[in-house]
């Protein structure tokens, strides 16, 4: 049983850090063989976990639920009124999104989701985040100078679009629906996910490309 | 606790790593930490005595250990804290006394329970709330010394309270095991309360914030 004593959780972590090598394949692997000597976990379940995180769950749900809509405006009433019961629908709920907000993008707004406090993010829905999200510097600057940041994913936002940066608090977590682009007329549901961008879901991309499709 | 953790709004970082830190994992051991905190090694645990963990870590390893490279050392701590291991079986890298092993797994078992992970945070309290939609609020200045979650850059700052959530768990609570509610607010900030004039006019910052982080403005 945790003992939920902060001074005592602090006393072990200086002493791992006087003790232990730091590398940190090496305290993964010791913490995988602890855990199963201790019948934790098998070593097959973490190779399961890895690979329903590459092949099953990631961005491609957010981009299909950002697609429906797109062409469903009864859908895009319910995601944006309750984006859990919403993503129901497609059973991409689950792990940190319990309490899920979709908010849309518009010609005078762009929102922008981050975590300062640790790295919050909507898993079932998005996969696990992209390091950049996780960094030191977009957790530091998305709140201060989220235009200044925005310009190194190369988004050049007018001084006249609001931002809305959404720092992730309490277990609310945001999906960001971007803006359907110009010349997507009469697209199928498939090829329209195929053109929102992770990024754009997490509000650091804006204007999706509709390349050659 | 004013700790290391509290990024928001410091300077000095640099830019963002965008194309070098667009995949979500680039080592193996990144990908089979991730797979290990979803399966729960450390059952004791509460969300936000998991993020406690994170924050009491030595500063200088904070700063410079990557986010998976933080994950497994908190987990290390954790699980000794649990007393599932000893800092005897950390350092000598296996245990005395092996348990029957785990039965394993499979991908479609996971993805299904990650499915069913779906967490409802409410925690509905007797309590009224003080706050409505609409109400101009100000963050308090002084925090607790151990787990919170109303950053350093939104103290006694003024706001508007855009959304109200019912009462969710507390987390300055639940790091203590404690599971009691509280209501929660979605409060928005102008950019130029938090930052200053030169901030643009129209930019907002909102966080969710507890009802006693705030007082009335």
């Amino acid at each position: 049983m945790s003992t939920f004593d902060s001074k005592h959780a602090a006393h072990l972590h200086r002493h791992i850090h006087s003790h232990l090598p730091s590398d940190p394949a090496l305290r993964v692997k010791a913490l995988e063989s602890l855990a199963v000597e201790k019948g934790l976990i098998a070593s097959e379940t973490v190779d399961a976990w890895v690979e329903a995180y590459s092949e099953h769950i990631g961005p491609m749900r957010g981009a299909k639920v950002v697609a429906r809509a797109w062409v469903d405006p009864e859908f895009k009433a319910r995601l944006l009124a309750d984006a859990t019961e919403a993503i129901k629908e497609f059973g991409f709920e689950g792990n940190a999104t319990g309490h899920l907000k979709a908010v849309e993008n518009t010609d005078a707004q762009h929102n922008m989701v981050v975590c300062t406090l640790c790295s919050c993010y909507p898993f079932s829905i998005l996969g696990m985040s992209p390091a950049w999200y996780k960094s030191a510097a977009y957790r530091a600057r998305a709140v201060r100078e989220p235009r200044a940041v925005l310009a190194e994913f190369g988004v050049d936002l007018p001084e006249e679009v609001a931002v809305r940066v959404w720092d992730s608090t309490a277990e609310l977590r945001y999906l960001v629906v971007p803006q359907r682009p110009a010349g997507t007329e009469g697209w199928d549901k498939e090829s329209l996910a195929a053109i929102v961008t992770r990024n754009s879901m997490i509000g650091t991309d804006r204007i999706l490309q509709t390349g050659a499709a | 606790m004013d700790g290391i953790h509290d990024l928001g709004g410091k300077e000095g970082y640099g830019p963002v790593p965008v194309s070098e830190g667009d995949a979500p994992f680039t080592h193996d051991w990144e990908q089979r930490m991730w797979g290990l905190a979803r399966e729960g090694i450390c059952p004791s645990i509460t969300i936000d005595w998991f993020r406690h963990g994170l924050e009491l870590m030595v500063p200088g390893d904070y700063l410079t250990f990557s986010y998976f490279q933080k994950w497994a050392t908190n987990y290390l701590m954790l699980m000794v804290d649990a007393g599932q291991i000893t800092l005897k079986d950390l350092e000598r890298g296996y245990v005395l006394e092996p348990a029957d092993p785990a039965k394993a797994k499979t991908v479609d078992q996971i993805v299904e329970q990650v499915r069913r992970a779906c967490t409802d945070f409410s925690v509905p309290e007797d309590a009224p709330a003080h706050f409505a939609v609409g109400d101009t609020v100000r963050t308090l200045r002084q925090i607790n010394h151990n787990h919170t979650r109303l950053p350093a850059y939104a103290r006694d700052c003024v706001g508007e309270v855009i959304a109200h959530h019912g009462c969710h768990l507390f987390p300055d609570e639940g790091a203590h095991n404690r599971h009691v509610g509280q209501h929660l607010y979605t409060v928005s900030f102008s950019a130029q309360e938090l930052w200053g004039d030169d901030a643009n006019p129209r930019d907002t910052v909102t966080l969710e914030l507890w009802e006693s982080y705030l007082v009335p403005a």
